[in-house]
C-alpha cells in the first residue's frame, strides 16, 4: 500500500494569526508530524511586504485567489497561479493583496526561517531553483485519450518538478505515474472521487511511490484539478535535529 | 594554479550587467564595491538596459492608484531589504534614460575608472535625486571620479561613445540578461540582487578567500 493522503480542505477548521506583524488565517492540513507531507492553507490580509523568508524543504505554493506581487524575477501573480522554490531556497518580500488566498504544499515539514537572520543566510541553497508562472500564460491542450479532457503544463516539462493543471468531463478517470518522491493532486473546481470519498475544491490528495496510485474520477460536474509533483530535491533538507532546523520548526510551529 | 594565485594575479572575474535606473543595481554597488576590497578584484560594470523606451529627457510617472500601491510596497521592500541603505535612498518621480551614462560609462573605461564612476553615478542618482539623463549629472560624476568632465561632456555632446554603448547594450541582450543586476562570479552567474552572505559563499565555493584571510 503506498502512502496517500486525502484532505478537505472545505471543512478544515480556520484560526487568526500573526507572524512578524503580518496577519492572516490560517489552516494547518497536514501537519507533517507523522514524517510525511506539510500543508497549510493562508489567507494573508492585504499587505504591501511580507518578510523575506525560505523552508528548509521544496515547496508548491498555489495561489488560488488574489495576488502576490514580488520585487524581483516573479514580479505579478494573480491566481491561478504557481510559484515553486527548491529547498533552502529563499523568497520575498512580497506583497499580497485581492483576498488573497494560498495553498503552501511542502512534502515534508520544512519550518520556516526569515532571513533576516544573516546565519541562515550562509545555508541558502546556491543551486536552488525558483519558478513562477500564471495559469493564464500557458494553452489549453487536448488531454491524449481522453474524450472532452483538456491540460496544461504550468512549469517547462524539462524542469524536473512539475505542475500540470488538467480539466475533464464528469466520471472521467484521471491517472498519472509513479510519483517517486510525491505529488498534490488538488482540485480546484467541481469534484473528484479519491479513493471512495468525494471531494471538492481545493480539497486534496498526496501520493508518493513507485507503483502509479489509484486514478483520480471526476464527480457529476467534472473537475480540474492541478497536479503537482516534487523531484529528487524533495529528499533534501527538511526538519533534522540541527540548529537552522530546529529554530526553523520552532518559527513556523509560533506562525501558525 | 591556487586561488590564492588566481586571485593575487586579479584573474577571478566578477561582471556586473545593470541599468542605473534600478534601485536593485544600486544596492549590488556597496556590495560590489566591499568585493573589490576584501577580495582584490576589480568587478567590470556593463549595461543592461531595462526601458529602451525611455526618451532623453526622462518619462513621467502617472500618479495613479496603481503607482500609488507600487510605490507603497517598492518602500517596504527595501526597508526590509536594504535596512542600511534605505534612509538615505530616493526614488525618483520620473524614469530616467540610462543610454547617454552607458556612454560615459565606456568613457571612463577607457580612463580606467569606469569603478569608480559607476558609483558616482548611482550615488548621485539615488542618494542625492541628480536626473542621469543629463549631461552635467554625468560630468559631476566624471569630476568625482578623477576625471576632466570637460573632456566627458565633449565625448558625449559628440556621441563618441554611443556605437561602443550600443555594442555593449547588445552583448547584454545576446547573453540572455534579463535580471538587473546580474552579477557573474567567476563560474556563477547570480540573476538578480542577493544578500551578501550568497556572494561571500559563491566566493568560497570557487576558492577565493578575501585578502584578510590570506594575510592571515
Amino acid at each position: 500500500m503506498q502512502p496517500s493522503y486525502i484532505v478537505d480542505s472545505a471543512n478544515a477548521p480556520w484560526k487568526r494569526s500573526a507572524s512578524e506583524g503580518i496577519a492572516f488565517a490560517c489552516q494547518v492540513l497536514l501537519s507533517g508530524e507523522d514524517g510525511g507531507p506539510e500543508a497549510l492553507r493562508f489567507r494573508f490580509d492585504d499587505c504591501p511586504s511580507v518578510y523575506a523568508h525560505m523552508h528548509l524543504t521544496s515547496q508548491f505554493q498555489l495561489l488560488l485567489n488574489g495576488a502576490m506581487d514580488f520585487p524581483r524575477g516573479v514580479k505579478h501573480l494573480e491566481a491561478l497561479a504557481i510559484h515553486y522554490t527548491d529547498h533552502n531556497m529563499p523568497y520575498g518580500p512580497f506583497a499580497v493583496s485581492g483576498n488573497h488566498d494560498m495553498l503552501v504544499l511542502h512534502p515534508q515539514a520544512g519550518g520556516i526561517v526569515s532571513m533576516a537572520n544573516r546565519d541562515a543566510r550562509r545555508k541558502i541553497n546556491l543551486r536552488g531553483r525558483l519558478f513562477a508562472a500564471l495559469a493564464a500564460d500557458s494553452e489549453w491542450q487536448p488531454l491524449p485519450g481522453a474524450q472532452g479532457a483538456t491540460f496544461k503544463f504550468l512549469m517547462p516539462p524539462d524542469f524536473g518538478s512539475a505542475a500540470v493543471l488538467a480539466r475533464a468531463p464528469a466520471h472521467a478517470a484521471l491517472g498519472m505515474p509513479a510519483a517517486e518522491f510525491g505529488r498534490y493532486e488538488v482540485v480546484l473546481e467541481g469534484s473528484v472521487i479519491m479513493e471512495g470519498r468525494e471531494i471538492g475544491p481545493p480539497g486534496f490528495r498526496y501520493v508518493r511511490g513507485v507503483q502509479a496510485a489509484e486514478p483520480l474520477v471526476t464527480g457529476e460536474q467534472g473537475a480540474s484539478v492541478v497536479f503537482l509533483t516534487f523531484d529528487r530535491d524533495a529528499l533534501e533538507g527538511g526538519i533534522t535535529g540541527e540548529g537552522l532546523a530546529v529554530e526553523a520548526a520552532a518559527a513556523m510551529a509560533r506562525a501558525i | 594554479m591556487t586561488a590564492e594565485n588566481r586571485e593575487s594575479a586579479g584573474e577571478f572575474r566578477v561582471v556586473v550587467f545593470a541599468d542605473f535606473v534600478c534601485p536593485y543595481s544600486f544596492l549590488a554597488v556597496d556590495q560590489m564595491d566591499r568585493l573589490a576590497r576584501d577580495y582584490g578584484v576589480k568587478p567590470l560594470w556593463r549595461p543592461h538596459w531595462l526601458h529602451p523606451d525611455t526618451p532623453p529627457e526622462g518619462a513621467a510617472r502617472d500618479r495613479n492608484a496603481d503607482n500609488a500601491a507600487r510605490d507603497e510596497r517598492r518602500h517596504a521592500w527595501f526597508k526590509e531589504m536594504a535596512p542600511e541603505q534605505y534612509p538615505r535612498m530616493r526614488f525618483p518621480e520620473k524614469r530616467h534614460y540610462s543610454f547617454r551614462a552607458f556612454e560615459a560609462l565606456e568613457f571612463a573605461y577607457d580612463q580606467g575608472l569606469d569603478f569608480p564612476y559607476k558609483t558616482a553615478v548611482y550615488e548621485l542618482m539615488w542618494t542625492e535625486g541628480r536626473d542621469i539623463g543629463e549631461i552635467e549629472t554625468l560630468t559631476d560624476a566624471a569630476e568625482r571620479a578623477g576625471m576632466d568632465p570637460a573632456a566627458m561632456k565633449h565625448a558625449l555632446d559628440e556621441h563618441l561613445y554611443a556605437e561602443r554603448a550600443f555594442n555593449a547594450v547588445n552583448q547584454a541582450r545576446e547573453l540572455g540578461i534579463t535580471n538587473t543586476p546580474t552579477i557573474f562570479l567567476g563560474k556563477t552567474r547570480i540573476n538578480g540582487w542577493t544578500y551578501d552572505e550568497v556572494i561571500e559563499s559563491v566566493m568560497e565555493q570557487q576558492g577565493v578567500r578575501p585578502k584578510v584571510a590570506l594575510a592571515s
